[in-house]
């Protein structure tokens, strides 16, 4: 496929990607710029691509109708502990399904990628009467629990097996004469080259959990509890229309900060995700 | 254990094997290194898997606060419940539109992304980046740009075309939610395409160029069969992603208009968290996790037949 | 040091054998070459002495301590590994020195013997290296460093040069020879290579399919070969073998008479095997009449493939001969080095 290829179809493919990038980065861009336009150019015909004028206050309100900032820190440090907890849980699991010989591993392991077959959607109804009489809706430790020890884990698991079983045998054993135990060889060895898997699978697992939607609005009920997406979609009129520029302006604050980290680490970001035993 | 071995050949030393030998210790640290995991997995999947579908046997009215067995009644409900059947079809229509639509817009931007051309890479991130815009993010601004007086309208008015109201009318509504979610995630099966076609080795297009093979034959018969397992996996991902999709519909449709965008996930929800109706909400649950094993294992079987090629 | 005593060692996988009761007494400070074609069961053995296999029956002893059931690291080996299983993300001298830092050594003497072993071992250079950085030889000197830091009872070496090139190979056996004359530390040393074992060992063992074949000083066995096997294992090119007759007037196939040994006379009427090293083959009209079918000029020697009755075998002849396909010459064995060998068992006639 990769050949040198003429002068103009060099312009004609260029041609052809600028076209196809417009919906992945205009929404981006029409969110940002709508955010800051005032309520009144928001809906203006013909559609300012570049705003005329700027209303800042919209984003004072972003924080006045909701405890905003509070909502950001639960999505933020959600988000980080289910990242820390799933690569310490699945970890430790995928090297055991790579590495160590143990009765019935086979078997466990089946069991365990059930779990891929079951989305946490199935469970949802039975996971709310469980945290409803644990005493945990309206807190956290569902949003927690569950991705940590449940089907999203599974997948991570999967993948960090794949990757160790690469890891050449011989390194272990090497380790194993320098005087080593089993959690030894995982945490000076094994972990330490699983650095590149760890990253790419840490990022998916943040997002997915910055992204969860149906799980907040399951169990939290109170504003100060609400995780962003939640919140995001909480910013309504008196009828429960969207308070269109609020919302794009909570949106923005959002997707913002993820999408910097991105840009700066984006070469991480899609390598990461290409090279981690993903394909199967 | 210690006993016994005293009535063998005892070895020269006199000491008795241990009882912790090497792969009895070995044994106990791989039950230890995974059991957060399986006890995980059988308190927050096993158990409710199965809490489901005792519920799904009942009838739970939670503000008479009963809970009666009822048997199979849910599920002869599943079979009368004309609503169902325009959910499953909507579900359908869903799914598959998505899956086409992910895979072949994917595989043709791996394609690109795979040319030898300058800057190649900036294309490749910004291609990518729905895929890190938070998901609610990306649904409310697409929501707000799908309005009847919103920006796409804006802009196909400005050439004179008066556009729909997108998400009030069936057929646009069904397009709109499924386009959304394409856009929203096609980076990550266009970067798993984009690694399958750089695995291919490029002898194998030396090869058939000296054969004589045009390019669009080199596409169809090295390419795409070696590429196959990638195509394989990220069908599967994708079909089981598209019947969990749930925040796109909850933002941009409720579900609407009528049932025509209302996918099994937002019913079962409906159903169970804002009608309190958990006895068919778990029986939908059973339905939704019966689909979802009957497409993999029916994928997996595909395998033999479709991929090629495995290393 | 110490001696490492194997008696009657076992490993199965199920109810698959693949080593049906070793014996093999290493003596202090000695170098032993465990030898032996693919799947004859050298690696196992050698993986069962670190204690990286279990042990199915049987007892090994090392220094005087039984250790069947111990870990490796208390069984104080070091071993060298085939690929060098070098840490990547560790510099040479962490790499070398990580041994220490788990049996509670301090910085100053793990530095102290890391710097000894770079010593020994012309690694000072190179120690702040990651192995990616390191050429096949580097790395194989500090996966030789990170086993003698430590100055363990026994080192044990697993195919270590079999990734290294041909010109390198030969370097490398001879540091690893004269690293054991330093050190006088007991080895147990693998390969398939016989060159190898015959160029580095004090004893070689020359297992097949898990039985030990024979146990000898490399120029023992090269001279009297227990067996059929062992003589076509040990040698290269391989010994020539050829089925006959013992007769009073020497061996008898295919209508030729082979002369033999005074020796032979009390095996005569039976059938048998002469066995023939290609390098005690020599041209002489007196000789045998042999029919020409390959010639490969090595330079300091001629390999010549030729017809003996209807048995194909080898010469290799010091002069420079001018030999074409299909041409017919005389070839003349050296009677004192011939061998003879039942034709079931395969054993050695004496």
């Amino acid at each position: 496929m990769k050949t040198d290829l003429s002068p103009r179809l060099r312009v004609a493919l260029y041609g052809l990607m600028c076209v196809l990038l417009i919906p992945f980065v205009f929404p981006t861009w029409w969110m940002v710029t709508s955010s800051i336009k005032p309520i009144s150019d928001i809906f203006a015909f013909p559609p300012q691509l570049i705003p005329q004028n700027y209303d800042w206050t919209t984003y004072s309100k972003v924080f006045e109708l909701q405890p905003f900032v509070q909502q950001y820190w639960n999505s933020a440090y959600i988000a980080a502990v289910v990242t820390i907890g799933t690569m310490v849980v699945s970890s430790m699991a995928g090297y055991a399904f790579a590495r160590i010989r143990f009765p019935y591993a086979d078997t466990i392991f089946m069991i365990v990628l059930l779990g891929l077959l079951i989305p946490s959607e199935v469970t949802i109804v039975p996971l709310f009467q469980m945290f409803l009489k644990a005493g945990m809706v309206n807190t956290h430790w569902p949003l927690i629990l569950v991705p940590i020890f449940g089907a999203p884990s599974v997948f991570v698991t999967f993948v960090m097996r794949q990757f160790f079983v690469t890891l050449p045998a011989e390194l272990e054993e090497a380790a194993r004469v320098d005087g080593l135990g089993r959690f030894k060889i995982f945490r000076k060895i094994a972990l330490p080259l699983a650095k590149p898997a760890l990253a790419s699978v840490a990022i998916f697992t943040f997002l997915h959990s910055w992204n969860l939607f149906l799980e907040p609005i399951v169990f939290l009920s109170s504003a100060d509890k609400f995780t962003l997406p939640q919140a995001l979609t909480q910013y309504t009129d008196a009828y429960g229309g969207p308070m269109w520029n609020i919302q794009l302006a909570a949106a923005t604050l959002t997707a913002l900060p993820v999408l910097i980290v991105f840009i700066i680490a984006q070469k991480q970001f899609v390598e990461g995700l290409a090279h981690t035993g993903l394909k199967g | 254990m210690a006993v016994a071995h005293q009535h063998h050949e005892t070895p020269k030393a006199g000491t008795p094997p241990p009882f912790w030998t090497i792969a009895r210790r070995d044994s106990l640290a791989g039950f230890l290194f995974i059991a957060p995991q399986l006890i995980g997995i059988i308190t927050f999947v096993l158990v409710p898997l199965g809490l489901v579908f005792w519920y799904s046997l009942h009838e739970w009215n939670v503000l008479a606060n009963t809970f009666t067995f009822t048997g199979s009644q849910n599920y002869r409900m599943v079979l009368e419940d004309t609503n169902l059947l325009e959910v499953l079809g909507a579900t359908t229509i869903f799914s598959v539109g998505l899956v086409v639509l992910n895979l072949s817009l994917a595989l043709l931007l791996a394609v690109l992304l795979n040319q030898k051309l300058a800057g190649i890479a900036v294309f490749r991130a910004l291609f990518f980046s729905p895929v890190v815009v938070s998901l609610v993010a990306w649904t409310i601004v697409w929501g707000f740009l799908l309005q009847k007086n919103g920006g796409i309208n804006g802009m196909l008015l400005m050439v004179g075309i008066e556009g729909p109201n997108w998400l009030r009318e069936d057929v646009t509504a069904m397009i709109s939610v499924i386009v959304v979610q394409v856009f929203k995630n096609v980076g990550l099966n266009m970067i798993l395409f984009l690694a399958a076609l750089q695995g291919v080795p490029k002898e194998l297009y030396e090869a058939a160029r000296i054969d004589g093979a045009p390019a669009f034959k080199q596409f169809r018969r090295i390419t795409l069969p070696l590429i196959s397992p990638t195509i394989l996996l990220t069908s599967i991902i994708t079909i089981v992603g598209s019947l969990q999709v749930f925040a796109q519909i909850a933002v941009l449709t409720q579900g609407g208009p009528g049932l025509s965008t209302t996918v099994l996930v937002y019913y079962l929800y409906q159903q169970a968290f804002q009608f309190d109706y958990f006895g068919y909400g778990s029986t939908l649950s059973i339905l939704l996790f019966v689909i979802v094993a009957v497409l993999t294992f029916a994928q997996w079987q595909m395998r033999k037949r479709i991929v090629f090629y495995e290393n | 040091m110490a001696q490492v005593t194997l008696s009657e060692i076992r490993k199965s996988y199920g109810s698959v054998n693949v080593i049906h009761g070793v014996d093999l007494q290493i003596n202090d400070g000695e170098f032993v070459v465990l030898v032996g074609p693919s799947g004859c069961g050298k690696s196992t053995l050698l993986r069962m002495i670190a204690g990286l296999e279990t042990i199915t029956g049987g007892t090994l002893d090392i220094g005087g301590r039984i250790v069947n059931d111990l870990d490796p690291k208390d069984r104080d080996i070091a071993m060298v590994f085939q690929s060098y299983a070098l840490y990547p993300h560790m510099t040479a001298a962490t790499n070398m020195g990580f041994s220490l830092e788990h049996r509670g050594g301090s910085k100053a003497e793990i530095e102290e013997r890391v710097n000894w072993a770079a010593g020994i071992l012309g690694l000072e250079a190179l120690l702040d290296r990651y192995p990616r950085q390191l050429s096949g030889g580097q790395r194989q000197r500090v996966a030789m460093g990170r086993a003698i830091v430590r100055n363990p009872q026994v080192f044990l070496f697993d195919e270590p040069l079999s990734n290294l090139d041909a010109k390198l190979r030969v370097v490398m056996r001879g540091e690893i020879k004269s690293l054991h004359q330093k050190l006088k530390t007991t080895t147990v040393y693998v390969t398939h290579d016989q060159v190898e074992a015959m160029t580095m060992a004090d004893r070689i063992v020359v297992l097949n399919r898990g039985r030990v074949e024979q146990i000898g000083a490399p120029l023992d066995l090269y001279d009297r070969p227990a067996n059929r096997f062992v003589a076509g294992f040990i040698g290269s090119p391989s010994m020539n073998f050829i089925e006959g007759t013992i007769t009073a007037e020497g061996f008898a196939t295919a209508g030729l008479t082979v002369p033999l040994p005074i020796k032979a006379q009390s095996h005569v009427g039976g059938p048998a095997i002469l066995g023939i090293r290609p390098e005690h083959l020599r041209l002489d009209p007196a000789g045998i009449r042999a029919e020409v079918l390959l010639v490969e000029p090595m330079g300091a020697e001629t390999q010549v493939t030729m017809l003996l009755g209807n048995t194909q075998v080898i010469g290799v002849f010091r002069e420079r001969v001018d030999l074409s396909p299909d041409t017919v010459i005389n070839v003349m064995p050296d009677v004192a080095a011939i061998h003879l060998f039942d034709t079931d068992g395969g054993q050695r006639l004496d």
